[in-house]
């Protein structure tokens, strides 16, 4: 019972940091902050995932999703400063 | 004998049942922070403050994710208690390594946000802009 709330919990977070990063593009036209905000709640929601018992390939999913978001921080960072000089 | 393993079990139920209040406090906070940040993002996405309020919005989240990531370190500690066997053992210490570096990453995160605000405050014209504790009045007051 939990768990499923916590996984529609998850959906919802997901779909709010969609409709968070659409509006964020057509608001500042500025890719890498709607990127950011996008990670940001897809972070949170596989986080929520992570509730409850896992399996090895949710764990590997969820080492995934914070390398990719590393490196797409990372990325974000670079090209900020690139765009300050 | 019996009573012994009377004593296990119950305390394995009783453990069990901790862990699932402590994760389902983590996740709620995750899911409040996730509704905060959304309810701010839509305040201020129809002003124009420059990016600011965005970075606090950003800030905000990624405490609500610490806090609720430290509750579901506690339910995996917890958990380390009943731990049935050694693939059970391999599998928490995975997700704890797993929530520790996000910890870890999401601490780091947030220093950068908060000096990302701070430099932009002060660089904007507003010359009351003070100390981090009033970072959330002069957001408000804009």
């Amino acid at each position: 019972m939990i768990i499923t709330v916590v996984h529609v919990a998850a959906l919802l977070t997901a779909a709010a940091g969609l409709v968070v990063a659409t509006v964020a593009i057509v608001r500042t036209r500025r890719i890498s902050l709607a990127l950011a905000l996008l990670l940001d709640f897809f972070t949170a929601a596989s986080l929520l995932r992570l509730v409850g018992p896992l399996t090895w390939p949710d764990l590997g999913t969820a080492a995934l999703t914070i390398v990719i978001r590393q490196l797409a921080s990372r990325g974000l960072v670079a090209a900020e400063s690139s765009d300050h000089l | 004998m019996t009573i012994d393993a009377s004593l296990g079990h119950d305390l394995a139920d009783a453990v069990d049942f901790m862990v699932q209040v402590v994760e389902a406090a983590g996740a709620a906070i995750i899911f409040a922070g996730a509704v905060s940040a959304f309810a701010r993002f839509v305040r201020v996405a129809f002003r124009r403050e420059g990016m600011a309020p965005f970075a606090q919005v950003r800030l905000d989240l990624g405490r609500f994710l610490v806090l609720g990531l430290e509750f579901q370190l506690a339910a995996d500690i917890l958990r380390t208690a009943v731990a049935p066997n050694f693939t059970s053992l391999a599998q928490l210490a995975a997700i704890a390594a797993i929530r520790t570096a996000l910890n870890f990453f999401l601490g780091r995160e947030i220093k950068e946000e908060l000096e990302l605000v701070r430099a932009d405050q002060a660089a904007g014209s507003a010359p009351t802009a003070g100390p981090a504790s009033d970072q959330r009045e002069s957001d408000e007051q804009a």
